[in-house]
C-alpha cells in the first residue's frame, strides 16, 4: 500500500515538474510583460516536436537533443514577440496597456502554431523512443528513468534561472524591466531586448518540459492545449506571478492528479487539479505564495 | 549663457502625452559644469522636459543636444550610454532588491567590474549611511534614504550631466539639507547638473542660473541672483519675502 503511494506521488512529482515548467514560463512573462500569454501550450507543444525532429532526423542522443531544442525554441519566442506581439505596443505604453490586444493575440497566436505544427509534422500522435535505461529499483520500488530525467532536469533548470536571475547583472536587469521599465530605461538597461529575453527564458522552460513529457506521452499537435490550462491551474494554485509559487503549484497539481487517478478514479483525472484550484483560491485567493514583489526569484 | 558650447541644449521643444500638449516650444542651456535649476508650478511641464531630454517620451518638435551631438528621438539607455542620466520623481527603487543591487542597476551600462566597483565606492562617499544598508532590500528604507539610492543609482554610470526631478519632494527639511549639500559637492566635484525643483529658494541658492518655466514655455530666465531679486519670482514662487541671499550651503 506504502510502496503504491510512493509510486504515485513520484509520478505525481514528475509530470508535475513538467506543469510547474510551463507555468514558470507563463508566471516569467507575466511578472515581467504583464501579459498572460494564451499561445504558451503551443510553445511547450513546438518544443517537443523540434527535440523529437533533432532526436530522430538528426540522431542526436538526449541530452544535446534537450539542450537544442531549448534554445531553438527560446528563440522562436523571442522571434515570435520581436515580430508579432511587440507591434500591438507601437501605439506607446507598452505590453501593458495592450493587455486585451495581448490576450486575443495570444489565441490567436496559438491557433496559427498549432496549423504550422499540423503542416510540418501531420496529424498523429508520434512516439518519443527514447532509450533511458533500465529503471532504478528500492526494494520492490521500480523508479523508471524517464521520471528521474524529468525531475533531475527541472531542477537543474530551476536552479540555473534562479542564479541567473539573482547572481548575474542580465538577470538583475530582467528583474529591473519587471519592476520598473521606465526606472529600468533611465539605469541603461535595453529594455525590448530584455523583453524579448524574458520571452524567450519563458519559451525555453516550455520546449524543456516538452522534451521532458515526450518520452513519457506522445507528441502530437493538440498536446499544448490541456498542458496550459493545468499549467494556469498550477500557476493560480501557486500564487500567479511567483516564480517559486509556479513550481510548487505545479507539483501540487501534479501529486494531487496522480493520487485522485490512483485512489479513485483515472476516468476524472482531469478534475483534480480543478478542485484543488477552487479549495486553494477558496482558502488563500493569491494562491499559495502570492506576491506582491514581482519576479522573486 | 556666453562662450562655451552648451553641455545640454534645448531649443523649441514641444512635446506631450498622448493628444495632450505640454511643453510649447521651451528653449534652455545647461553649460557644462554649471548646476541650472529649473522652476515652474505644478502642470507647467517641467517633469515632461526632463523625460523628453531622458528619452522616456519622444519629443514632437524642437531639438535636444547633448555634448555636441542631437539625441532627441532616441531610445533611454542609448541616452544614459552617451552620459546624461535622469533621476526620477517619487524615489522610485526596485523593492525587492538589497541597496547595493539597485546600485549596481545603475551601472548596467558599465562593462567592466572594476569600473562598477569603483562607482560604488565613489556612491557610498556621497551617501555613507547606504554602505550600512546595501545588503538590506530598498523597500524597507526611509524616503530620504531613498532619494539617496535614486541619485545613487543615477551616479553609477559615472555619466557626465544629471537631471534631477524634485530631490527635495516630500522629505523632512533637514533631510533635504543634506541631499542638497551633496547635490553640491556632487556638482563640485565636475558634473553638471539640471535639477527641477519646487523648493524655489533651496534650488536659487545652490544654482547659479535658473529658468521659470510656464505653460511649457521658458517664461523667465536669469542668473541666480537676479531670479532671487526678481519680483514675478518672489510673488509667484517664493512667498513675497526676501530670500537670504548671503546664505550659503
Amino acid at each position: 500500500m506504502l510502496d503504491y503511494i510512493i509510486d504515485l506521488v513520484i509520478i505525481g512529482v514528475s509530470i508535475g515538474m513538467v506543469y510547474g515548467l510551463v507555468a514558470l514560463g507563463i508566471s516569467l512573462i507575466y511578472s515581467g510583460l504583464d501579459i498572460v500569454h494564451f499561445a504558451h501550450g503551443e510553445i511547450y507543444m513546438f518544443g517537443a516536436f523540434i527535440g523529437l525532429t533533432l532526436f530522430q532526423k538528426l540522431a542526436l542522443p538526449y541530452v544535446p537533443t534537450l539542450i537544442l531544442a531549448i534554445i531553438l525554441t527560446g528563440l522562436l519566442g523571442m522571434f515570435i514577440e520581436r515580430v508579432f506581439y511587440r507591434r500591438l505596443t507601437s501605439g506607446g505604453g507598452g505590453y501593458t496597456v495592450a493587455g486585451m490586444a495581448m490576450v486575443v493575440s495570444g489565441f490567436g497566436m496559438s491557433i496559427l502554431l498549432q496549423n504550422i505544427a499540423f503542416l510540418i509534422w501531420g496529424p498523429k500522435a508520434l512516439p518519443f523512443p527514447v532509450p533511458h535505461g533500465m529503471p532504478i529499483e528500492f526494494g520492490d520500488l521500480a523508479l523508471p528513468m524517464s521520471y528521474v530525467w524529468i525531475i533531475g532536469t527541472a531542477l537543474v533548470l530551476m536552479v540555473v534561472l534562479n542564479l541567473v536571475l539573482k547572481k548575474t547583472m542580465i538577470g538583475l536587469a530582467m528583474r529591473a524591466v519587471a519592476y520598473n521599465k521606465d526606472i529600468a530605461y533611465l539605469s541603461g538597461i535595453n529594455v525590448p531586448l530584455m523583453i524579448s529575453l524574458t520571452f524567450g527564458v519563458a519559451c525555453a522552460l516550455g520546449a524543456a518540459a516538452g522534451v521532458l513529457i515526450g518520452p513519457i506521452n506522445y507528441v502530437q499537435v493538440q498536446m499544448g492545449v490541456g498542458i496550459l490550462v493545468k499549467a494556469f491551474a498550477a500557476a493560480v494554485v501557486g500564487g500567479f506571478g511567483s516564480l517559486p509559487g509556479a513550481v510548487l503549484g505545479g507539483v501540487l497539481v501534479g501529486v494531487v492528479e496522480s493520487l485522485g487517478a490512483g485512489f479513485i478514479s483515472g476516468t476524472y483525472k482531469d478534475v483534480y487539479a480543478f478542485v484543488l484550484l477552487i479549495i486553494v483560491l477558496m482558502v488563500r485567493p493569491a494562491g499559495l505564495l502570492g506576491v506582491s514583489i514581482k519576479m522573486k526569484a | 549663457m556666453s562662450g562655451a558650447l552648451p553641455m545640454l541644449a534645448i531649443k523649441d521643444l514641444a512635446g506631450g502625452y498622448g493628444n495632450v500638449q505640454i511643453l510649447n516650444g521651451a528653449t534652455l542651456n545647461v553649460a557644462r559644469g554649471q548646476i541650472v535649476a529649473l522652476l515652474g508650478g505644478n502642470g507647467t511641464g517641467k517633469s515632461t522636459l526632463l523625460k523628453a531630454a531622458s528619452g522616456l517620451i519622444k519629443p514632437w518638435g524642437g531639438s535636444i543636444t547633448f555634448d555636441g551631438s542631437r539625441i532627441d528621438g532616441m531610445r533611454p539607455d542609448a541616452i544614459v550610454r552617451r552620459g546624461l542620466v535622469q533621476v526620477t520623481q517619487g524615489k522610485e527603487t526596485f523593492p525587492g532588491m538589497t541597496v547595493e543591487e539597485n546600485l549596481l542597476l545603475g551601472a548596467y551600462v558599465v562593462k567592466d567590474r572594476a569600473k562598477r566597483t569603483t562607482a560604488l565606492e565613489r556612491v557610498y562617499d556621497y551617501f555613507p549611511i547606504l554602505r550600512d544598508k546595501r545588503h538590506q532590500p530598498s523597500g524597507g528604507l526611509s524616503g530620504g534614504q531613498l532619494q539617496m539610492v535614486c541619485i545613487g543609482r543615477g551616479l553609477m554610470s559615472s555619466p557626465s550631466m544629471i537631471m534631477l526631478d524634485e530631490p527635495s519632494a516630500a522629505l523632512a527639511p533637514q533631510i533635504v539639507m543634506g541631499i542638497f549639500q551633496t547635490i553640491h559637492r556632487i556638482a563640485r566635484d565636475g558634473m553638471t547638473v539640471l535639477m527641477v525643483e519646487q523648493n524655489v529658494r533651496m534650488a536659487l541658492l545652490l544654482a547659479s542660473y535658473g529658468y521659470v518655466i510656464k505653460d511649457g514655455l521658458i517664461h523667465i530666465e536669469g542668473p541666480s541672483e537676479q531670479l532671487i531679486d526678481d519680483d514675478n519670482v518672489r510673488l509667484s514662487y517664493l512667498g513675497g519675502t526676501v530670500a537670504n541671499r548671503e546664505a550659503k550651503l
